[in-house]
């Protein structure tokens, strides 16, 4: 039975990300990158991860998504606007199938490529040795130590929380790309009328507060199942998103100095506690008994700017305020 | 007493945030309090290198592989010097140049504090995949940085080195889940010992997939294509960063990782295709870059000719013997340094009669020489050390790279670095001919600022005396 399930998720997965990158409608092919992503997510869960999988879900598809739709309306309202003559599809049909020498060239090169990185890749991994380090044996034998009882709240903030506090540098970048060009954006897509906002307004303010409690929810719930900042930060953008969406809550390409701080509170929490602690020993070296309080502590921050910052990236480039 | 090595990477990311915090064009002034700092740290870990040797530090206390190691050795403590030395007098450049041309200052500050925290963390790791981490922070900023002064071009060019930088990170992402899969590990101590010449094929594809996504990193001719785009329409101060640092930092990691971790899989085949793809590199990057009608063009495609020496170390240290390999090293991190003090400062100065001229075609550069000469002499004296002429940085590199050459009997090499040097001297005298032509009738030349002109100059005096302290250096690069 689940071997039939897996195959079938495996053709899917296959099946999905192929149309995607072959079907000449751009709207059809964020749609299929969309399916994609819930169908990795639920291969991810089928794995036994169910992090990667929430995260997956939460950023992979639906973020990502909603940014590529909305990518997808500037470009349409700017091909409208540069030429009135031609119907957006038409136009990135005729883009889609450029039928010239190099383009075929340069495409069968890649494909050429990409068979055989795959094939080598499936030759490697069919004759890969058995590992001589056993991590998740070590990550065992010191989860007490940790200060939490989810082996990947451990790794992820404990273990090698010096990773953690690069990536959120990492996010909190990508924003800070997003905001340097956002400045000359193109007016956004057509605003929607009063009337057409009543029912996603209703859902926005019934949806919202649940969604904060969810979030809540995951961050707590990250100190002993799957969970945590990332996951719970990914859930308040999408409170944010669904509000903006609504209307209710503005865009803009330039952050006021409360939401700048909010922006930088996680990192500035992370860096606070990490060189707090070198005072009786190393880098992020928690005391033993202040590792859960610790952990926490960089949790909650990192939530409310990772959630902020994700937000960020579609309010940002989500155009002209939408009323 | 105070450790450096962590505050390295933490001090510019805390005046990174803080100068966000603080608003749009802020924080130019805890940036250079920041830079001060790093510089003093990154001597006083210098200090104790050379006196202690090299060092292992165990972020959180629980050391490879369950925790991320960090590492200190010579290379690194003189890439982190170049890396603070070369940042400090671009900062206050840059406080200069946006005062007098507002254009993409609003997040240079925190852009550059997480880059140079990226560069700094990327010098001191030791696991494979935090230098993963340190890559995509490192290449996020520097594309944030290019697309700073917005408009059409300068974004494509940004989006352009967006999909290269992500493929190289993506392709060495790769590699390094493969090197998981068949060790288990991604701490560089642990990893050494197991990876044998008999390592498995997975071994194998990691290497190349690393190498490849770091030479796309790096520029590496025929990798070369984002590079001036990228490097010759940035604001100036944006430019001198890139061009001296960021490339090399990913050099850095080839040359680790090819020296350390997959040294037993290295053959002399490879080490020559890495130095014919150099040598093509400076051939090709030279001829372009003479080539040129746009200044900052001209020294962007001069980068990708220096980029082309820094891989003729490999030829000449894989293999050949305990001498020539020493000196290829020597010569070819003398090369790194060198070439990044006097690209800042070539850039720098590019920028300043820029500002001045307010338009950078080379064949309207008449008159410069009356009105700028400051400028104009630290552009000279940066070409010297491209050109290799004593007692710069760049001759002790070159001179270096050629006995090593000379040892190991691979006469090939010293050819192709003859033969760049004299189309170094063709192209920086181009530059120079025009300058010291009078006064284009209807020019004018805005007065600038001191502190545009004597940062420039500072930097290219230190590529210039590089070469008479360069035993200072290759001490410091020996000692553990």
């Amino acid at each position: 039975m689940s071997l039939a399930f897996d195959l079938l998720l495996i053709a899917a997965l296959l099946w999905s990300a192929g149309r995607a990158l072959t079907t000449p409608d751009l709207f059809r092919a964020v749609v299929l990158f969309i399916v994609f992503g819930l169908l990795m997510a639920l291969a991810w869960a089928r794995l036994g991860a169910p992090d990667i999988a929430l995260a997956e879900a939460a950023i992979g598809a639906g973020l990502t998504g909603a940014l590529l739709l909305d990518a997808l309306g500037h470009l349409r309202s700017s091909i409208r606007q540069k030429s009135g003559l031609i119907a957006p599809s038409a136009a990135h049909r005729s883009e889609g199938t450029g039928n010239n020498t190099p383009t075929y060239f340069l495409n069968g090169l890649v494909i050429a490529l990409s068979t055989v990185l795959g094939l080598a890749l499936v030759w490697a991994l069919l004759e890969l040795p058995e590992p001589a380090v056993r991590l998740p044996e070590l990550v065992a034998a010191e989860m007490a130590a940790s200060g939490v009882a989810h082996p990947v709240t451990a790794v992820l903030l404990n273990f090698r929380g010096y990773d953690t506090l690069l990536e959120v540098a990492v996010l909190w970048l990508a924003l800070l790309g997003v905001l340097t060009v956002a400045r000359a954006r193109m007016p956004g897509p057509p605003r929607l009328t009063r009337s057409s906002l009543k029912v996603p307004r209703l859902l926005a303010r019934v949806l919202a507060p649940l969604t904060l409690l969810v979030a809540g929810y995951l961050l707590w719930a990250g100190a002993h199942q799957p969970g945590g900042a990332f996951q719970a930060g990914a859930v308040l953008a999408a409170a944010a998103v669904l509000l903006n969406l609504a209307g209710l809550l503005p865009g803009g390409a330039t952050p006021q100095w409360v939401l700048r701080v909010g922006l930088g509170f996680g990192l500035l929490v992370f860096l606070a506690v990490a060189a707090a602690v070198m005072g009786q020993g190393t880098l992020l070296q928690y005391p033993p008994a202040w590792a859960g309080a610790l952990i926490m502590l960089i949790e909650t921050g990192l939530t409310l700017s990772i959630g902020l910052t994700l937000a960020g990236l579609y309010l940002a480039l989500s155009g002209a305020t939408r009323k | 007493m105070l450790d450096p090595l962590p505050w390295l990477i933490l001090l510019p990311l805390l005046w990174a945030t803080l100068a966000f915090v603080r608003g749009p064009g802020r924080g130019g002034r805890l940036a250079m309090a920041g830079l001060l700092l790093q510089l003093a740290l990154a001597g006083g870990l210098a200090g104790q290198v050379a006196g202690e040797g090299a060092r292992v530090y165990a972020v959180g206390g629980w050391g490879a592989p369950l925790g991320i190691d960090l590492a200190v050795d010579g290379l690194s403590a003189v890439m982190l010097l170049l890396a603070q030395a070369v940042a400090l007098p671009l900062a206050v450049y840059a406080r200069a140049y946006y005062a007098a041309h507002d254009d993409g200052a609003r997040y240079f500050w925190p852009l550059t504090g997480t880059l140079l925290a990226a560069m700094n963390a990327l010098f001191l790791a030791a696991d494979v995949f935090n230098l993963y981490v340190t890559l995509e922070l490192l290449g996020l900023a520097a594309v944030g940085l290019v697309a700073s002064s917005g408009g059409a071009g300068p974004v494509t060019a940004a989006l352009r080195y967006l999909l290269a930088t992500l493929l190289g990170s993506g392709a060495y992402l790769f590699g390094v889940a493969l090197l998981y899969g068949a060790y288990g590990s991604v701490s560089l101590t642990e990893l050494a010992p197991l990876l044998g010449a008999d390592a498995p094929l997975a071994v194998f594809l990691a290497a190349a997939l690393m190498l490849l996504g770091l030479m796309l990193k790096t520029a590496l001719f025929p990798f070369h294509f984002w590079l001036p785009p990228a490097h010759g329409g940035a604001p100036a101060p944006v430019s001198a960063l890139l061009s001296a640092l960021v490339v090399k930092a990913s050099f850095y990691l080839i040359l680790r990782l090819w020296l350390d971790l997959f040294a037993p899989l290295t053959s002399v085949a490879a080490a020559q295709f890495l130095g014919l793809l150099g040598a093509a590199a400076i051939l090709w990057g030279s001829l372009m870059a003479l080539a040129q009608t746009r200044l900052k063009m001209l020294v962007a495609y001069s980068t990708v000719a220096q980029i082309g020496y820094l891989f003729l170390l490999f030829p000449l240290a894989t293999h050949t013997g305990a001498l020539a390999a020493s000196g290829a090293l020597q010569g070819g991190v003398m090369q790194a340094l060198s070439h990044g003090l006097a690209k800042a400062a070539m850039f720098t100065a590019a920028g300043t009669v820029i500002l001045s001229l307010g338009r950078d075609d080379i064949a309207r550069l008449g008159g410069v020489s009356s009105r700028l000469p400051l400028t104009l002499f630290t552009f000279a004296l940066a070409g010297v050390t491209l050109l290799g002429l004593p007692p710069s940085g760049g001759f002790t590199a070159k001179w270096l790279l050629m006995s090593s050459a000379l040892h190991s009997g691979q006469w090939g090499w010293v050819a192709v670095m003859i033969l760049g040097g004299l189309l170094a001297t063709a192209y920086v005298f181009k530059v120079l001919r025009q300058a010291f032509l009078p006064v284009e009738a209807g020019t004018k030349f805005k007065p600038v600022p001191r502190m545009l002109e004597w940062p420039a100059f500072l930097l290219a005096l230190a590529s210039l005396l590089l070469g008479l302290r360069a035993g200072e250096v290759l001490s410091l690069l020996g000692a553990g």
